[in-house]
């Protein structure tokens, strides 16, 4: 029998806001002593409260305008209830019953639309390590604003829960609301897998892989999933509804302890937080602040950029926004050398956080377009405008001081290849050529690109000589 | 809604309290007798009242996103903890 599988995303973003969302203390913990960025408030002292971050409303409205959803302009908090030592207050302020963010759609590359339902802004607890008989406790992460992105069971197949969540990361980035820094965390999924036999209208039990933080793991983990179930149904057998952990170094999923039922947290609305009633036009303000999108570059580009070349680059906001900045006559060629030089050099992580001007780049292009730059020398050019000593120079002034301006002057051209025609060494090449010899015009070409010292226009040479050698 | 020894039992699981047979009792009794006075409620008709979720009528109390200063340092927090290790709380293993 043929299985449909069934695949729903819970998303976890860590927002990139300058505080925590209770609480005044620095959330960039990168790189910083553990319980170094704590506050009474986050530790729950007794009579301590939240104060709620300002920015991380703005954030949220943005990343729901980035997933096409629509902002509620009525939300509040809840508390959500669990006893566990990453969290001391003994809850976890969520929004429940009344999110920010409600429903929406993400486009994936295909096309495909996946359906949100609804994201809501909360607290991130702290993090524990464990040890033989002890676990110790890192109270940094604790309230670190967080978005619960969930999506409708919307996905059916592994892929596409691989290019949903990383369609929702571009997005994120894109929106500027995360670091979007996977290998630390900064996004987390939960992944809901059910099969049902093809036709049927019930979905199948589902199980939930938690905590996810690579794409190719949650794609991993749906299709383990997929096989798993399968062949439990095969067996006619029933598949156990709960929870799972994923191990990437043996690429199969494991029972976890169970949790409580939602009933068990016992939610209540928080009590020391107002509710948020946003005006329309504080939400429209918020809303125009989000730069084009994925889905926008999409649209502008795919039919001067190659569908593979674009999907690279959409990986970097900085590059896309710097290609919306050059002249679209030179988006092509600038999006190969982004792509091909750019992205292959070892510091290019470091070199995306300082771009050069799109008047530099803009006067590369228009350089090697008018052919007064080889290829070669357009990509040496290109990366010196990366390099901090000689980047402020401009890319004229860099190409002039390397020597690499090609000679194109006809008249001068004419000139050094009068020269070169005149010296007996190449009398006999201009003889065979006259002959018939075709291949000796490169020896020919060869002799005036030396006497240029490099500068001349090969191509240019070739076709001169060709006319003077009829 | 019924109130049992059950209940109790399952809520002290919940918050990891250990609790005996006589204060399971005794802790059912009490919240027996609280959810019947709450329960008097129920007798209001209240189809079509907006639920009260603040009394003070306040909302969008936010703050600006400047890291403060903090009146408590690390060393002092950590100092009110049972036990710590290397700058972190240290608790019994749990998994």
């Amino acid at each position: 029998m043929k299985y449909i599988p069934t695949i729903g995303i819970e998303c976890h973003v860590q927002l990139s806001t300058k505080t925590k969302l209770f609480s005044e203390v620095d959330n960039d913990a990168r790189g910083k002593e553990p319980n170094s960025c704590v506050s009474p408030v986050d530790y729950a002292l007794p009579g301590m409260l939240p104060r709620l971050n300002g920015e991380a409303i703005k954030f949220a409205i943005r990343a729901g305008k980035a997933m096409n959803c629509k902002i509620n302009a009525h939300s509040r908090f809840d508390r959500k209830h669990y006893f566990y030592p990453d969290s001391p207050k003994g809850y976890q302020i969520t929004q429940f019953y009344q999110p920010i963010i409600g429903a929406g759609h993400v486009e994936l590359p295909s096309g495909t639309k996946i359906h949100i339902e609804h994201a809501h802004l909360e607290g991130d607890a702290g993090k524990l390590t464990h040890f033989d008989n002890y676990s110790l406790v890192d109270l940094n992460r604790v309230d670190t604003p967080l978005i619960e992105i969930v999506s409708m069971p919307d996905i059916h197949s592994a892929k596409d829960a691989h290019d949903y969540c990383k369609e929702l990361w571009r997005l994120m980035c894109f929106a500027g609301v995360t670091n979007g820094d996977l290998y630390n965390g900064n996004m987390r999924f939960d992944v809901n897998t059910s099969i049902a036999p093809e036709g049927s209208d019930k979905l199948g039990t589902r199980t939930e892989v938690k905590n996810l933080n690579s794409f190719r793991s949650v794609e991993r983990a749906v299709e383990y999933e997929i096989a798993r179930q399968t062949k439990i149904l095969e067996a006619g057998e029933k598949v156990v509804q709960q929870t799972l952990g994923w191990n990437d170094a043996t690429g199969k999923t494991t029972a976890q302890r169970s949790k409580e039922e939602a009933k068990d947290y016992r939610y209540m609305p928080e009590p020391d937080l107002p509710p948020i009633n946003l005006s329309k036009e504080f939400t429209e303000k918020e809303a125009a602040k989000l730069p084009p999108m994925p889905a926008d570059y999409r649209k502008k580009f795919g039919n001067v950029i190659s569908g593979d070349t674009l999907e690279v680059l959409l990986d970097y906001p900085a590059l896309m926004k710097k290609l919306d900045e050059v002249c679209s006559e030179y988006v092509k060629s600038m999006s190969n050398l982004f792509a091909s030089v750019l992205l292959a050099e070892e510091k290019s992580a470091e070199y995306l956080n300082d771009l050069p001007s799109a008047k530099d780049l803009n006067e590369l292009c228009e350089m090697n377009e008018k052919k007064e730059l080889s290829s070669t020398a357009t990509k040496e050019v290109f990366l010196r405008l990366f390099d901090p000593q000689m980047k402020n120079r401009g890319a004229k002034n860099i190409a002039k001081e390397l020597g690499l301006i090609q000679e194109n002057d006809l008249g001068a051209l004419e000139a050094i290849i009068d020269t070169v025609l005149q010296k007996p060494e190449t009398k006999k090449a201009q003889e065979d050529y006259k002959n018939g010899e075709e291949k000796v015009i490169g020896f020919l070409v060869g002799q005036v690109m030396k006497e240029s010292h490099g500068k001349a226009n090969p191509s240019a040479v070739q076709e001169i000589l060709r006319k003077k050698l009829k | 809604m019924e109130i049992n020894c059950e209940t109790i039992k399952h809520l002290a699981k919940l918050s990891d309290f250990d609790l005996d047979e006589k204060e399971t009792e005794a802790l059912t009794h009490d919240l027996q007798n609280i959810i019947k006075y709450i329960s008097q409620l129920d007798e209001l008709d209240t189809e079509g009242v907006e639920p009260t979720y603040q009394v003070f009528e306040m909302e969008n109390v936010w703050r600006d996103d400047e890291v403060l200063r903090q009146d408590a340092t690390r060393e002092e927090l950590l100092a009110l903890t049972k036990e710590e290790k290397d700058h972190q709380i240290k608790v019994p293993r749990v998994l």
